[in-house]
């Protein structure tokens, strides 16, 4: 309520000289949280329902968002921010869950594994409890159901699988009309997430032919084949979404391309950082001019500018350190970066960067 | 100002930099905690104050709105405000409380505070010329400015800095002093000029305009009540700060003495410049912890509720250096700003033949 009437553009306007702040509805959001967490309005709450073992290292949280949330599509991904320790930290996650859950009981779920090492996996699986609540963004991702209706294949490993089971749910409640085989990669069989969810939508779905495949079949581990890709009636016909870890993603693009899948016809997405792309190091490095706190700093090689700007001293704001959720982005006044990612060269002049994924290249001045 | 080996100064900066590293690495939950419970203090101080205000016709209500906006405006503007900007909390990675986007309840524009306070006043603290806080060019508190008749009557312009402290702090970047002397044009200090009138502004509108039209029929009781929380603000954040640096033993340096300075002597500058004062807790969360000037001049971005923690440390280096650690009650360092500003707004042939009777005296 409070949100939707400050939304209202005198308001909020008034708001704003009254409070010196962009978004005045956060004002007081230190006292309403301690009455109800719900009701903060700096970012969408979201509360803790329930958290299902599926395997010893994934858990599935459900969750439900404040209504004032925006919903998704399937196969789309979010930022949630959790405090730990005192410090905020945004890592993305892919919803599991349909569209439909949270059309109809307001619920979603997200199906994370613990990362060996990982702080916030780790956190969440061991600190997380019914009745917490923690701040969850927008979703956004390109990993779409194909519209209109293409037979479909996909290609899944390890914790790979959370953003295809919102897809196959969503898929089997519209009764998708084409062909969608799903081919899941696990380490063991005791590695398979979902599984009751899965066998399930193959038995009341029957467009849907599920496999899935354990590494530890036979005595050589047991990955992703051609013969594999031979046994899908139709293959060039399908649109591919690949997910899982980079070996997998690496091996499924070189066998389709063998099997002349066209490349506009695959869709991959992450679960795991993307790894960057090998720069030119000699190339790389430059003087950093930080015009808002009258810092300059030099560096060489691949630091990116995150990190040279917290080697000055400085401590801009940043998410996820891995070029996902735009934390950290900033206006560039001037100068070249190059994106650790994409290995991208950016143009000379005034544009939003990505602080944690641009490596400068030259003189480059931020204004932070 | 105490000397230095240039080896000791180095291990001056050794001594303080190894504090500095086990609060930062200690940085945590804690910290997090604390600040919070200051900002949800405050929100209800200011919330408590506002819905007050309109029953202010009942005298001891007038008092309690009136005070409870005034203590609200002092926590943000010296527990949060000014030590969200210094960065204290820029580790918590809060948008909130982020230090290059926090906007405070006051006149003066955050942005204009980081480049005159943040870099200037704590980049050249004390450096007579360097350092504009010292005196605010309005006031001289020491001999390093040539006397003038205008200083005689120096006391009122005191007093009308104190009760005026927001617009004051507010149009310190304008440099007037320059503008006069014609070492600075008008036109270049439009931008500035344009962002105070539109923070200014603001700031007039919501206390004096705004809120007292919200509740017409007893706007005057609201105008009063808003004119005196900001009095109670002004004057109180005007006495903290005089008794950071202007009294009797805090030591001010010249241009030539800092040039090229190492790190180690930026510490002693800021060690020797600086003053605390000192009381109960709730002394020194009302004065943001200014009360540890010293600490604070030291580790400027550092949470300040940490301050009373490490006092202990910085001391002890002050004893092995032989630095001074200026301290004392609140009412004895106001006492001495004071009388400062007393003694220099005399000519110096007159301050000094008073200040060698006192001294004959004493003796």
């Amino acid at each position: 309520m409070l949100a939707r009437l400050t939304q209202t553009k005198p308001l909020h306007w008034l708001g704003q000289q009254l409070l010196n702040r962009d978004n005045p509805a956060a004002w007081l959001d230190p006292l309403a949280e301690t009455i109800n967490p719900m009701w903060v309005q700096e970012h969408t709450p979201v509360r803790v329902e329930q958290i299902i073992q599926e395997t010893a290292d994934t858990r599935t949280f459900v969750l439900a968002p404040a209504s004032r949330w925006q919903g998704f599509e399937a196969g789309q991904h979010v930022n949630i921010c959790v405090e730990i320790n005192g410090v905020r930290h945004t890592r993305t996650f892919s919803l599991s869950s349909s569209p439909e859950l949270w059309r109809r009981q307001g619920q979603i779920t997200l199906t994370i594994k613990r990362l060996p090492g990982g702080l916030v996996t780790n956190w969440l699986h061991d600190n997380l409890s019914p009745g917490q609540t923690f701040a969850l963004g927008a979703a956004f991702g390109e990993f779409l159901i194909p519209r209109p209706a293409r037979p479909v294949l996909f290609i899944a490993g390890g914790s790979g699988i959370t953003p295809i089971l919102s897809q196959l749910e969503t898929m089997a409640d519209s009764n998708y009309p084409q062909p969608v085989t799903l081919l899941y990669f696990v380490r063991s069989q005791n590695d398979v997430i979902a599984r009751a969810r899965l066998e399930a939508l193959a038995s009341r779905y029957s467009q849907l032919s599920l496999r899935i495949i354990s590494a530890d079949e036979s005595k050589e581990p047991r990955f992703l084949s051609a013969s594999d890709l031979d046994a899908v009636p139709a293959l060039t016909h399908r649109d591919v979404f690949l997910c899982g870890p980079k070996g997998l993603m690496d091996l499924a693009s070189q066998l389709l391309a063998g099997k002349n899948v066209a490349p506009d016809r695959i869709h991959s997405t992450f679960f795991a950082p993307p790894t960057p792309v090998v720069l030119d190091g000699d190339a790389l490095g430059g003087q950093v001019r930080f015009t808002h706190s009258q810092v300059e700093a030099g560096s060489e090689g691949d630091a990116n500018l995150l990190e040279i700007a917290e080697a000055a001293g400085l401590k801009p704001q940043y998410g996820c350190r891995m070029g996902i959720c735009h934390q950290c982005s900033c206006r560039k006044t001037s100068g070249t970066v190059v994106n650790r990612l994409t290995g991208k060269v950016s143009g000379p002049g005034e544009e939003s960067v990505q602080l944690c994924v641009s490596v400068p290249r030259g003189p480059v001045t931020l204004d932070v | 100002m105490k000397q230095l080996t240039d080896a000791q100064l180095n291990n001056l900066q050794k001594d303080l930099d190894a504090i500095r590293d086990e609060v930062v690495a200690d940085l945590g939950e804690r910290d997090a905690r604390y600040i919070r419970k200051i900002i949800r203090l405050h929100r209800a101080l200011e919330v408590g104050g506002r819905v007050m205000m309109p029953f202010g016709f009942i005298p001891p209500v007038f008092i309690a709105a009136t005070a409870s906006l005034g203590i609200a405006k002092i926590l943000e503007n010296m527990e949060i405000g000014h030590n969200v900007m210094h960065g204290q909390y820029d580790w918590m990675n809060d948008p909130a409380l982020n230090s290059q986007t926090y906007e405070w309840d006051t006149v003066c524009t955050s942005t204009s505070w980081r480049r005159t306070h943040n870099y200037e006043h704590h980049t050249y603290t004390n450096i007579i010329g360097k350092d504009r806080d010292y005196g605010y060019a309005v006031l001289r508190l020491s001999d390093d400015v040539k006397w003038h008749p205008g200083h005689l009557l120096q006391f009122v312009n005191y007093i009308l800095l104190t009760v005026l402290f927001q617009w004051g702090v507010g149009v310190h970047e304008l440099e007037s002093e320059k503008l006069r002397r014609g070492q600075l044009r008008w036109r270049d200090k439009l931008p500035f000029l344009k962002e105070f009138v539109q923070k200014g502004g603001r700031q007039a509108f919501k206390d004096y305009v705004f809120f007292p039209l919200l509740t017409l029929p007893v706007a005057p009781i609201v105008l009063a009540g808003n004119v005196g929380a900001n009095l109670i603000r002004n004057i109180w954040a005007s006495t903290v700060i005089f008794c950071g640096h202007f009294t009797q033993d805090a030591e001010t340096f010249t241009e030539e003495e800092c040039e090229g300075e190492s790190k180690g002597h930026w510490y002693l500058r800021q060690l020797t410049g600086s003053s605390n004062f000192t009381g109960g807790k709730w002394l020194h969360i009302l004065s943001g912890h200014l009360s540890y000037q010293v600490e604070h001049h030291v580790f400027p971005d550092l949470p300040a509720h940490r301050y009373p923690e490490i006092s202990g440390k910085v001391q002890a280096v002050c004893k092995k250096y032989d630095i001074p650690y200026n301290t004392g009650t609140f009412a004895k360092q106001y006492g001495t700003v004071l009388g400062r500003i007393a003694r220099f707004s005399l000519p110096d042939s007159v301050r000094t033949r008073l200040e060698n009777r006192r001294q004959l005296q004493a003796i």
